[in-house]
């Protein structure tokens, strides 16, 4: 160890916040925290068993989306603005595939069996993560060979949304029920804990040691950090856009395929509106990665921060809807507390570090 | 013809998009009967008031090398704001307070991201959300509806036989608008930080004045399409018209835009507007179901953005190209040089 650790040992947890973050963040997070914690005490019925995994299962599929998303923010490609339209071309291919005659692996008319089932989803799944790979992939090299993510990805999402409701020609594709994503979509194989829940800690968990302990997360960092020393030492925002584009769509795609597996149907605009509580699925994928406290011009954050920001919306939304609180004093929250954050967190790097 | 050439050689981008604009209206001219008619005129700059606002805020925005996102929101609650109170208050009342709102709001946005120095991107995504819930929280989460249908109207009365007192608004706005750009000092600065922001900074021009003005632009633009779209269809919800975003931004690129900034002008959001509304009305025609337009403002928004990038790319290979042979022919000539010199003294 170094000298530098050696001096931190004796400062107590307080100053070593005080030593690692700005007033202005310790300021806005205890008033959040406070906010919530009073919330919490009046709030009836909130501190239950049943609401906390409640509320872990609402922010599971926009945590996973959002964690997925965490990576393009964090190696400097802002945001995709086609996060909903991935997840709406994944779900129409993935109900599409279920509900196909040649995909369903057994006699007419019999009961299907487990090996059936698990074929049936292994197939729909695999073509699904196919599809979305395809289209990360496509926005990726656009992104990296120089064009403006946001444009890219706006113009990505006109096209997917496109393509997902002329496949569908605009209807619910429904399938039967006992299908092969139940398990994903409303099973838990531990106690009384969702499977969705489960998927959502793991992949937090498998994100958050990718980017801390391998080199492909560190090199997320450094080319996020500094452009221009990434490419001084090799590593160009070419492949790293395309790596973390397929990561978000895949991530996108999971959702929807877990999204169908609770349903059983599927129709382009599932995560358009009527999403959630919170209006347009991308926006809050968005608020998400900027209530965590990651950095919008990338290489500073983590998944973790993700993850909790996903945990911490979503416990905001509960306690609200508990109190009786429409969706637009919701929506109004959320996009407070988003502003809110984004304008401490400029006035924090206004501060400290040159301006571009 | 010389001339023609040389006006062409000089706005590339701009004889790009009229040529585009003319082939798609020649395109369905001759493929629909009843495109090429007066009134599919007249319907054609019905829509050209809404979306040709929509183009103008983003081509302004783009120009200063940023880009709005709160534009949907913005204008869904404009129209909100103005369907709800024009039964109590008047029609122009009603349109007025919402315009001052949105303006108000664009002002403000201008301002932060001026003084934090953030990228416009970063706060509009913020505001998208947040004015979405202004709305929602305004509209009590109905959708509002006006009783009275003599605004609507009045607002789409066939006038010259193509337009209507929105789509008159809206050219006023279009050329006012550009005269400020093109002959005031403060829509030089416009451009000024738009495309060199560095050497614009250094040379004394604050970053704030015209950050504030394009957002106030692209506020009271956003607004005024509100306010048409709620008082000609006499509804208004407060989750509508996100498809502005995407339809405004493919406007202002095919006019001529460049997303680093500086480039660009009024009259390419015009023709860009005219080009996506060509598409639009001719879709109609074919029977094109919604989505399937969607789809192609996509695909035209990608090829657009992959000829800019393309052609950056290719540029910049080009000039390191000729840098390198540069240095190869330096080398040459040197090297020449110093063999001739060597040669008598060995």
């Amino acid at each position: 160890m170094t000298d530098a650790t050696a001096i931190t040992e004796d400062l107590n947890f307080f100053q070593r916040i005080r030593r690692d973050f700005s007033p202005l963040v310790i300021a806005m997070v205890s008033l959040f925290l406070i906010v919530f914690i009073a919330g919490a005490i009046f709030t009836d019925d909130f501190l239950t068993w049943f609401n906390v995994k409640t509320i872990i299962r609402d922010a599971a599929l926009v945590g996973i989306m959002a964690i997925g998303l965490t990576f393009v923010t964090l190696s400097g490609n802002f945001f995709l603005l086609s996060m909903k339209e991935i997840a709406a071309l994944s779900i129409i291919c993935f109900a599409t595939l279920m509900s196909a005659d040649w995909n369903q692996w057994g006699v007419e008319g019999a009961d299907p069996t487990t090996y059936t089932l698990a074929m049936t989803f292994v197939v729909a799944f695999v073509a699904t993560m196919i599809i979305a790979t395809i289209a990360g992939a496509l926005q990726g090299a656009l992104i990296g060979l120089g064009g403006n993510p946001i444009v890219v990805t706006l113009g990505a999402a006109g096209l997917f949304f496109g393509i997902g409701s002329w496949w569908s020609d605009n209807l619910v594709v429904s399938y039967r029920r006992p299908h092969g994503a139940e398990w994903l979509g409303t099973g838990s194989f531990i106690g009384d804990i969702p499977n969705i829940t489960v998927a959502f800690i793991i992949i937090a968990v498998v994100a958050e040691l990718t980017l801390r302990y391998t080199t492909f997360g560190r090199q997320v960092y450094l080319v996020g950090a500094n452009r221009a020393a990434g490419r001084a030492t090799g590593h160009e925002n070419f492949g790293m856009a395309i790596k973390c584009c397929i990561i978000a769509s895949v991530c996108a795609a999971f959702v929807a395929v877990a999204f169908s597996g609770q349903v059983s149907s599927a129709h382009v605009n599932y995560f358009s509106s009527e999403f959630g509580s919170s209006g347009d699925m991308t926006i809050m994928v968005i608020a998400i990665v900027m209530v965590g406290g990651n950095s919008i011009m990338g290489g500073y954050g983590s998944t973790l921060r993700t993850s909790l920001g996903a945990i911490f919306i979503s416990s905001i939304d509960n306690m609200m809807v508990l109190n009786g609180f429409n969706s637009g004093a919701r929506v109004l929250a959320v996009g407070l507390m988003i502003v809110f954050s984004i304008i401490v967190f400029a006035l924090v790097r206004r501060g400290s570090r040159a301006v571009e | 013809m010389e001339r023609i050439k040389h006006w062409v050689a000089e706005n590339t981008d701009l004889s790009f998009a009229i040529l585009l604009a003319v082939s798609v209206f020649t395109f369905f001219a001759i493929t629909e009967p009843l495109f090429f008619t007066h009134r599919t005129g007249f319907a054609i700059m019905e829509r050209f008031a809404v979306l040709g606002l929509v183009g103008l805020a983003l081509t302004l925005c783009i120009i200063a090398g940023e880009i709005d996102l709160s534009i949907g929101s913005n204008a869904a609650l404009a129209a909100v704001i103005t369907v709800r109170f024009t039964d109590s208050l008047g029609a122009v009342n009603a349109l007025l307070i919402a315009l001052a709102i949105s303006t108000t709001i664009g002002i403000i946005q201008g301002y932060f991201i001026a003084y934090l120095r953030i990228r416009a991107i970063v706060l509009t995504v913020g505001t998208l959300m947040l004015l979405r819930g202004v709305a929602l929280f305004a509209a009590e989460e109905k959708t509002v509806m006006l009783t009275d249908f003599r605004i609507p109207d009045f607002i789409s009365t066939k006038m010259l036989s193509y337009f209507s007192p929105a789509s008159l608004l809206v050219i006023a706005m279009f050329i006012v608008v550009g005269l400020f750009m093109t002959y005031t000092r403060y829509g030089r600065e416009i451009y000024a930080i738009g495309g060199a922001r560095k050497e614009a900074l250094a040379s004394g021009i604050s970053l704030k004045r015209p950050m504030i003005i394009v957002f106030a632009i692209s506020g009271f633009c956003a607004g005024l399409g509100g306010v048409i779209i709620g008082l000609r269809s006499g509804t208004a919800q407060a989750l509508g018209l996100q498809y502005l975003l995407l339809a405004g931004t493919v406007a202002a690129f095919i006019g001529g835009v460049s997303i680093l900034g500086g480039k660009g002008g009024v009259i390419g959001a015009a023709i860009g507007t005219l080009t996506v509304n060509f598409l639009n009305t001719g879709l109609v025609f074919n029977v094109t179901p919604a989505f399937m337009v969607q789809l192609y403002l996509g695909i035209l928004l990608l090829v657009v953005i992959m000829f800019q990038t393309g052609s950056r790319v290719f540029d910049e290979r080009q000039r390191r190209n000729q840098l390198l042979q540069d240095a190869d022919r330096r080398r040459s000539i040197l090297s020449d040089k110093i063999a001739a010199l060597r040669r008598p003294s060995g």
